[in-house]
């Protein structure tokens, strides 16, 4: 296991560099060009006065390379820092404050795109290059194509405004907010066994994750068949084959399950997808989390935040990618590292 | 052998997905699909004490929706509509207006005289003011919250280093204030919530407290606030007057205007206040399960133009394109008729006002007057006017993008101008608007007190309008402006105001767009929401009944 | 002539054999020169001006507004011909953009190898694993709005898809025969790329680039869909859905519906003829 520790240990480390990288990239694009946080939050009213006096408080008024320097410096204490507006809370509070919603989004369109691109890739990479598998390709690229605000609405529409089945903006009935456990609505509702609040946020759950799955589901179709169609030309199926196994049997449970495998692993490149689709799903349906946050505070161009935002991002996606190596490598004992 | 074990692992997991979502969906089309009324009666914060049997027939819970948001808890920093809204509700002034009326009411005092030729205030506090943790509210906490927002200098603290000399207790429910100079409107001043006293204990001297609930005299006291989620106001067990009908009121925050339509229509909520789409606000209008209240706005939009920088330092370019500006098209297409065409800065309904600019160039567009004043300007056909007219594009709602596009429609029908029109968000657009670099700029004005000197002296004083780039100086402006604010009578300084809103017409610095209504649409059994001018509401007074 | 006639039986033989795929590459390519045409010949086919209000606002499809009107009383129709302009323009700079610095980069890094291999790598590897449509929002939000910053965002984002490919295929080139033999006999490196390795990617840059167009083409919207990527009254599609949106729910769709077809139609078209190419490209190969 020590190569697996070492294995880590690298993987951590270079997570550091495409921080940096993408930090430093961030940084530098948003201070050099007009606009700041303090004139954004008091408005138009201010005195100039008050206006100084503010950028002296958040160290505006430094040098943008001993600014830079302090945020690094900062940031290799794991401190991210304090959001520049409205009340200058730790933007690590405020991106936990918004980061369960996301998951609880992405967490859940996630299932339904697997769920959708196994059963369609499955379909597709049985008989490659008979019909159903043309029809599956083509729905792949159908169901990416699908610009997720414009499916959206259409989703809003139909469910929400004519047939008045689920609501199609927000995250739960108000009222029914579940005790702040962990923050993912659907969870603390099923620990604190608050019925009402578990129904009412899967309700508001559905039409934003069937979005967001459906249109991702396209790419696990892929990924399913042709990772199916690559294990099903292995020698071990034709064996079973002559053997004269039942088709089904040869399918499930030898062909799917080794396919299983590779396509874990190409699961956490997606993720990074996953959050794209998922800020423009936020924006269709007014869904707090952390992308509609971010868009909030790039128009306020609060810089903490919104750099504080993309290293967060960067690290849960790292992380994410980790964690899939990781039950790869138990899965398969073919890879060692 | 050990593979094939872990992926029927895999393959359970994925079973067990499978019958969670099932589950979940099944169990969630069990749940009424209309779930109004039930959820919204039911006591979901502690029901307080004494007044429950008498209030049955009124539902104990309120759930108001909103666009708003609360930028700075702290009176001392807080410096926008909504959050001074909160602070009405939860936190008083000395002074307040009656609702749905402009004139002033005595809130925390129950007199207050004025002396040495309008220099000098004397405030007489009520005996049984109680902050929302029991303690009693005297003069010195008072003079103490009042120090405290000129101590910190927080943004709305001009309200006091402004006008206020010194603030003396003379006894325990007597407080001076000296002025610098006579101020005119200085009892609307006192209203605002600047002004409110809040406990010394809960509240640190010399540091902005942004997160802070712990609020003031108040018919409410806030016991939740989740930051861009939602806020629970409870009534104020200790408040001197009536204790409101509603026990509880709970404000949800929304990202945008139509995600409060939807919350509205799928029951979420029992009042969508600020800001609904102006086609949803139609809409709604005919749907008989919602009532729409309407109320004077005291919200204003215009045209900024930069006079420092050619060819808008030219009058006649100015008053061209004001001759030019088609309000009528911007009101009936963008907002549906939802606002007002406005000919002067100061709105209509404020005394005082005067439609200057509909005097000068008239109520619909003069593309030939417009024409006129082009050529005499020296462009033509070949040679014409060419400018750049800014907007920020989420500031100002989703319709601000539709009002530019207008505008530039109007000015380029004279055939004489060409307009170039571009977008930069917020920040950016303030922080350009300030340093002059715009020429033709969009903005919107909320008044901070009702008086027609907080529509003119903000924009047409020099020095006072640096947050516009400052764009212009005039002498008589700025004579006309200083004597209106030190003069005690009414008729006269209506004089002095009218001559501005003339001279602003002519000179057409800024040249006034529309003004707002004021929206709130509810369910129907809601009542008590009272909209006027303060643009705010009055949460004590709104009630919802119980069918049954 | 004769080139001409031979480029086209060579699309017949191609097609001939491809069966189905045949099929999504015809429906791609005549998709995208719809497109194409639209926004070449915005000016004859457009029967309005896309900027100026021509009749009532809000007013469904008809005779006269094929498509209706919009908010302000545009012809929704003259806007999403017009319309085509802004996204291929935006498009067709942000990948002519990532190609030019792209494919020299992945050349080089790909075959000097060493220590700018590494940097260049990491640099593009880092790019490529954060969420493109996050970073692009950050950097065309810092900008501003305007063409050419929002394809200098889309740009940023995509220069490693270009990158990563062309390196990974330069690295097994390489190694391979003619590479060395080359080398053999001399010729100075940037011959090498130029000469040899080059003309040896141009296959893979044709797929990247159509795969990558349809993903573009989603990201762009996205951009001005969140309000990012044009100034109004510029005509663009993302953009005037987003327009549109405050009256959807009242039951006016089409300001929204069009708009968001043409999104999906244009995605759609390159997706396909991508997806269709590659798979007759491989069978080739195979």
């Amino acid at each position: 296991m020590t190569s697996l520790k070492t294995y880590v240990i690298t993987r951590v480390l270079l997570t550091i560099p495409m921080i940096f990288i993408l930090l430093t990239l961030v940084f530098f694009v948003m201070r050099v060009l007009p606009g700041n946080p303090v004139i954004a939050m008091v408005g138009m009213k201010a005195s100039q006065r008050y206006i100084k006096q503010l950028e002296h408080e958040l160290r505006l008024d430094k040098p943008l390379w001993e600014q830079y320097v302090d945020y690094l410096n900062r940031l290799l204490h794991g401190d991210l820092g304090r959001s520049m507006i409205w009340g200058r809370r730790p933007v690590i509070n405020e991106i936990m404050d918004h980061f369960p919603a996301t998951l609880e989004l992405t967490v859940w369109g996630f299932i339904f795109s697997v769920l959708l691109g196994l059963a369609t890739g499955v379909v597709a990479g049985v008989k490659e290059g008979g019909k159903m598998d043309f029809a599956m390709r083509v729905y792949s690229i159908v169901v990416y194509s699908l610009f997720i605000p414009w499916f959206g609405m259409v989703l809003q529409l139909i469910f929400g405004v004519w047939l008045h089945a689920l609501p199609v903006g927000g995250r739960i009935n108000p009222l029914l907010t579940p005790k702040h456990i962990t923050g993912i609505y659907v969870l603390d509702s099923m620990l604190t066994w608050n019925l009402p609040a578990l129904s009412s946020s899967i309700r508001h759950l559905m039409l934003p994750s069937l979005t967001l799955g459906i249109v991702l589901s396209g790419i696990y179709t892929r990924l399913v068949r042709s990772s199916l169609i690559e294990v099903l030309g292995q020698d071990f199926i034709r064996a079973c084959k002559s053997r004269g196994l039942p088709e089904r049997s040869i399918l499930f449970k030898h062909g799917l399950k080794n396919a299983l495998i590779p396509i874990l692993t190409m699961m956490g490149l997606q993720f990074a997808l996953l959050l794209a689709g998922a800020v423009l799903t936020e924006t269709t349906f007014s869904w707090p989390g952390i992308g509609t946050f971010l868009m909030e505070r790039i128009e306020y161009r609060d810089f903490t935040t919104v750099q504080g935002t993309v290293v967060f991002y960067a690290i849960f996606v790292a992380l994410i990618s980790l964690i899939v190596d990781l039950i790869y490598a138990y899965i398969d004992p073919r890879v060692r590292y | 052998m050990k593979r094939s074990g872990i992926s029927k692992g895999v393959l359970i997991v994925i079973v067990a997905i499978i019958i969670v979502i099932i589950a979940a969906v099944v169990l969630s089309y069990k749940q009424p699909s209309k779930q109004t009324t039930p959820t919204t009666t039911k006591p979901t914060t502690t029901p307080s004490n004494a007044t429950q049997q008498a209030q049955k027939k009124y539902a104990d819970v309120i759930v108001i929706g909103t666009t708003d948001k609360v930028s700075d808890l702290d009176p001392a920093n807080a410096y926008d509509f909504f959050t001074w809204e909160v602070f009405y509700n939860t936190m008083e002034a000395p002074l307040g207006y009656i609702p749905g009326t402009t004139k002033l009411e005595k809130k925390l005092i129950t007199n207050y005289e004025v002396s040495n030729e309008g220099k000098v205030y004397i405030l007489h506090l009520r005996k049984d003011l109680k902050f929302a943790d029991g303690t009693p509210c005297t003069a010195k906490d008072l003079k103490w919250s009042i120090e405290r927002v000129a101590r910190i200098q927080g943004d709305p603290s001009w309200f006091v280093l402004d006008f206020m000399e010194d603030v003396k207790v003379l006894d325990t429910y007597t407080l001076e204030i000296d002025l610098k100079k006579p101020v005119s409107f200085y009892p609307a001043v006192l209203a605002v919530p600047t002004y409110a006293p809040i406990p010394s204990s809960k509240y640190p001297p010399d540091k902005i407290s942004s997160d802070n609930t712990a609020g003031g005299v108040g018919p409410y006291k806030i016991v939740k606030f989740v930051r861009d989620q939602e806020l629970i106001l409870e009534t104020n067990p200790y408040y001197y007057g009536a204790s409101p009908k509603t026990k509880t009121v709970v404000i949800k925050f929304y990202k945008d205007a139509t995600a409060l339509r939807l919350a509205l229509q799928s029951g979420e909520i029992d009042v969508a206040w600020r800001t609904l789409n102006p086609s949803d606000i139609i809409s709604l209008k005919k749907n008989s399960n919602y009532k729409v209240w309407e109320g004077a706005g005291s919200y204003i939009r215009y045209i900024v133009f930069n006079t420092k920088m050619p060819p808008l330092d030219n009058r006649l370019v100015r008053q061209a394109l004001a001759a030019a500006l088609d309000r009528q098209s911007i009101v009936q297409k963008v907002f549906l008729g939802t606002v007002e065409p406005l000919y002067s800065l100061v709105p209509k309904g404020m005394w005082s006002h005067k439609d200057s600019f509909k005097d000068k160039y008239g109520a619909s567009p003069d593309l030939e007057l417009a024409k006129k004043l082009l050529k005499k300007a020296g462009y033509s056909e070949n040679h014409k006017l060419r400018i750049t007219l800014w907007y920020t594009p989420s500031h100002y709602g989703s319709t601000e993008a539709d009002v530019a596009s207008l505008i530039k429609e109007a000015w380029e029908k004279t055939g004489l101008v060409e307009v170039t029109v571009k977008s930069a968000e917020w920040s950016t657009y303030l922080e350009l608007t300030r340093k002059g670099q715009l020429p033709v700029t969009l903005y919107g004005w909320y008044p901070d007190y009702l008086d027609p000197d907080d529509y003119l002296y903000p924009f047409l004083h020099t020095g006072a309008n640096r947050w516009l780039g400052n764009p212009f100086s005039n002498n008589t402006v700025d004579e006309l402006l200083d004597k209106a604010q030190i003069e005690t009578s009414q008729t006269k300084r209506a004089q002095l105001y009218e001559k501005v809103q003339d001279i602003l017409a002519d000179q057409a610095w800024i040249v006034p767009i529309f003004q707002g209504k004021l929206y709130a649409v509810s369910k129907r059994s809601v009542g008590g929401i009272v909209l006027d001018p303060m643009m705010l509401l009055r949460y004590y007074l709104i009630y919802k009944q119980v069918s049954g | 002539m004769r080139s001409f006639s031979s480029v086209f039986s060579g699309i017949e033989r191609a097609l001939s054999g491809a069966g189905l795929d045949g099929y999504l590459v015809i429906f791609g390519s005549i998709t995208v020169m719809a497109v194409l045409i639209m926004a070449i010949f915005a000016n004859y086919i457009a029967p309005y001006d896309p900027v100026q209000s021509v009749g009532p606002a809000i007013h469904p499809p008809c005779t006269k507004y094929i498509m209706g009107t919009d908010s302000i009383g545009r012809d929704v129709f003259s806007r999403i011909v017009y319309g085509s302009r802004t996204i291929l323009t935006v498009v067709v700079m942000s990948t002519g953009l990532s190609m030019v610095i792209g494919i020299p980069l992945g050349l080089i890094s790909g075959y000097m190898g060493g220590i700018l291999d590494r940097i260049l790598s990491l640099i593009m590897d880092s790019i490529y694993a954060f969420p493109g449509l996050i970073l692009a929002i950050v950097i065309a939000a810092m900008l501003g709005p305007g063409i050419y910053n929002t394809a200098l965002s889309l740009a940023v984002v995509y220069i490693p898809t270009y990158f990563r490919m062309i390196r990974g295929e330069v690295l097994s080139l390489r190694e391979r025969l003619f590479i060395e033999a080359a080398r053999a006999i001399g010729a100075k490196s940037r011959r090498i790329i130029t000469k040899y390795i080059f003309p040896n990617v141009i296959y893979l840059i044709a797929v990247i680039f159509s795969l990558n167009v349809a993903d573009a083409i989603l990201t762009e919207a996205g951009l001005s869909f969140l309000g990012l990527s044009v100034t109004a009254p510029t005509p663009d599609w993302g953009f005037d859905l987003k327009n549109g949106q405050r009256y959807f729910l009242s039951g006016i769709w089409w300001p929204v519906t069009f708009p968001g077809i043409m999104i999906i139609l244009l995605a759609l078209g390159f997706g396909f003829l991508g997806e269709g190419l590659n798979t007759i490209v491989s069978k080739r190969g195979e």
